[in-house]
């Protein structure tokens, strides 16, 4: 066995938790269950992931067989890389049948064609994601296996989600050869990145409750804002607005979970207004800013403001158009009818 | 009071975590040398007890005491006190220099409130800024506060102390070219913790200052005040959150940034002696 793919394989079953590498290892199916009880799985790591190169290397392990270890542990630990999201466009309406093996043959193909020194590994998931991994060379290099991208592509869909590697400079080529295997003719990338896949999945694909218009709005369950405290004595004395606030906050958000997001980002070119008493900047240029919110749980902590009386209820479209707008990084710029209030001095 | 850029170099770009400090008791200038060698052996002691920094190969702490003269705001201001802690490994050959681990600086910019009606054993330097391990500070801190019967404290920077900063130094002219005005608030105590980072173009910043700075070197709190509304509305106006509920915890610009927990960094030599005399004030105020 090749001593970079044995040091490969150390360092990806290093990377392991210790109680989920037995787990990990089966999944992976390289190694036979009698092989896998032959190890000490309560030792330090080191030596776990001592034994099972020995293992890899009575088994002959080559990089191909590696490379399908580090995709399971990258699908399992997903969340820890940043995804960014691409569309493809298909320039007519024909739905071919989508044929894996063309696919494969395809992406191969052209990678190859472009670069000679690349691995190619993929992995097909229940869910219908097909997993890429690609390690990149140059014509004169091996790849490099500890930074490689790694896409998601779901068949049925135009959407990829792309984990590139810091190596920016295949991003191109990656794309080209997404959209040759996949009989698109363009691909362009969103304005949405997350590290919570599932989010980014449940967005584009609109898995998440939305907003649906309804024409018989729902009262809301009787007075379900907060609970009714046992001492007669306190009262809420703004419990219509609160029930006002919580009714606007459903319509917007839609009563299921948030995709999860940790930011949105808004680079605004609009123009500085305030009430010409105050005597103020009244510029005839933009007043340039770059807004950046971040959260554990973005739409989370955003749909909580309202109720905190941080914010003003309906939140603004600029917030709560992030999923079903399916971006996070915008550009906002003055435009007539922007905002349809007049705008209200201070 | 002309600043030799040389020597507050050292100053610039680095992360200063600030202190209160109370006046030193019979602190001589003419002893810095007795009060280094001290230093350093109260810190060998602290060490031998088990209170020890490093692990591993046994090391020398040097400690040097020195007095900086121009650092300082009026000829009533006691001229500033640094404190360098070097480590010397025992295996150094001839050329290698000892390596600085930490440095600590006491000092006092138009610190007259303080000083005036003070009686003479007492040195007032009520701002103490530290760079470099948490640990360090604390066998230093000790050390002071036994030897010279003084009192440290975290110097804690208020929103409304952080308004005023980033519109002070949102004014300052700077001959090249300047980084954003940033503010960043925090948004604690809802279900999941929200940042907010506010980041404005410096040249429009500073356009929307000076129309509301009415009086050239001279600032009002309603001048302050007016700023931040400004910023507040006009955030308002895109996002409909108000930020003026929210917590300010840092504020950023070319001069300086600083962070509500008592953390600023200086970056340009231009402005230093203001912005210390804004840190000196808040620091006798924390006395007081």
């Amino acid at each position: 066995m090749d001593e970079t793919v044995a040091e490969y394989i150390r360092r990806t079953v290093l990377k392991i938790p210790r109680d989920e590498i037995k787990t990990m290892l089966q999944k992976w199916g390289f190694l036979s269950e009698a092989q896998l009880q032959t190890l000490n799985f309560h030792q330090i790591k080191d030596n776990i992931s001592q034994e099972v190169v020995q293992l890899c290397e009575e088994n002959s392990a080559d990089i191909k067989q590696a490379a399908v270890l580090d995709i399971i542990y990258n699908h399992i630990y997903q969340n820890k890389r940043m995804w960014s999201v691409y569309q493809m466009k298909k320039s007519g309406e024909e739905l071919e049948y989508f044929d894996i093996t063309d696919f494969k043959k395809k992406f191969k193909g052209r990678l190859r064609s472009a670069l000679k020194n690349v691995t190619i590994t993929f992995k097909e998931y229940e869910d219908n994601a097909i997993w890429i991994r690609v390690a990149w060379g140059t014509p004169y290099k091996k790849p490099n296996q500890y930074k490689p991208s790694y896409v998601v592509y779901h068949s049925q869909t135009p959407y990829v989600f792309i984990s590139a590697s810091v190596l920016k400079s295949n991003l191109p080529l990656l794309c080209q050869a997404l959209i040759v295997a996949s009989n698109y003719h363009d691909i362009r990338e969103m304005e949405l990145r997350s590290h919570s896949l599932n989010s980014l999945k449940d967005i584009v694909f609109k898995r998440y409750s939305q907003n649906f218009q309804t024409y018989y709005p729902k009262p809301v369950q009787g007075g379900s804002v907060e609970p009714e405290s046992a001492d007669i004595r306190i009262v809420q004395e703004n419990r219509s607005e609160k029930e006002r606030i919580h009714r606007l906050n459903q319509e917007v958000f839609g009563g299921g979970p948030q995709p999860k997001l940790e930011f949105a980002q808004y680079k605004l070119e609009t123009m500085f207004k305030s009430d010409p008493k105050m005597g103020v900047l009244d510029k005839k240029e933009p007043f340039r800013c770059l807004v950046k919110f971040s959260s554990p749980h973005l739409l989370e902590s955003l749909k909580s403001l309202a109720p905190a009386g941080m914010a003003d209820a309906p939140l603004s479209p600029l917030l709560t158009c992030i999923p079903h707008k399916a971006r996070n990084y915008f550009k906002i710029r003055e435009k007539k009818g922007l905002f349809p209030e007049s705008f209200v001095s201070p | 009071e002309n600043v030799d850029p040389q020597k507050t170099a050292f100053l610039l770009r680095k992360a200063w975590t600030l202190y209160s400090v109370t006046p030193l008791y019979r602190f001589h200038r003419s002893r810095l040398r007795d009060y280094a060698r001290l230093l350093s052996a109260f810190i060998a002691a602290e060490k031998q007890k088990g209170l020890a920094v490093e692990v591993g190969v046994e090391l020398d702490i040097k400690v040097a005491v020195s007095s900086l003269a121009d650092l300082r705001g009026s000829e009533q201001d006691q001229a500033a006190v640094l404190v360098q802690l070097s480590l010397r490994s025992r295996v150094s050959s001839r050329n290698s220099e000892d390596k600085l681990v930490w440095l600590g600086w006491f000092c006092s910019v138009y610190g007259d409130d303080l000083s005036e009606n003070m009686p003479e054993d007492f040195t007032c330097l009520p701002l103490f800024l530290t760079h470099g391990a948490e640990s360090y500070t604390s066998m230093v801190g000790s050390w002071f506060q036994k030897t010279f019967d003084c009192c440290f404290r975290r110097l804690a920077i208020s929103p409304l102390n952080l308004s005023w900063m980033v519109a002070m130094w949102t004014g300052c002219q700077l001959d090249r070219a300047a980084s954003a005005v940033e503010l960043v608030f925090s948004v604690p105590r809802l279900s999941q913790p929200l940042d907010i980072s506010y980041a404005i173009h410096p040249e429009d910043a500073k356009a929307l200052w000076d129309t509301v700075q009415k009086t050239p070197g001279e600032i009002t709190q309603e001048e302050v005040d007016v700023f931040m509304d400004c910023l507040y509305a006009h955030f308002h106006r895109h996002f409909k959150i108000h930020l003026s509920a929210a917590k300010l915890v840092k504020v950023s610009t070319a001069v300086a940034s600083a962070h509500c927990d008592g953390i600023v960094k200086i970056l340009h030599s231009q402005y230093l002696s203001g912005v210390l005399m804004l840190l000196t004030e808040l620091a006798i105020s924390q006395i007081q």
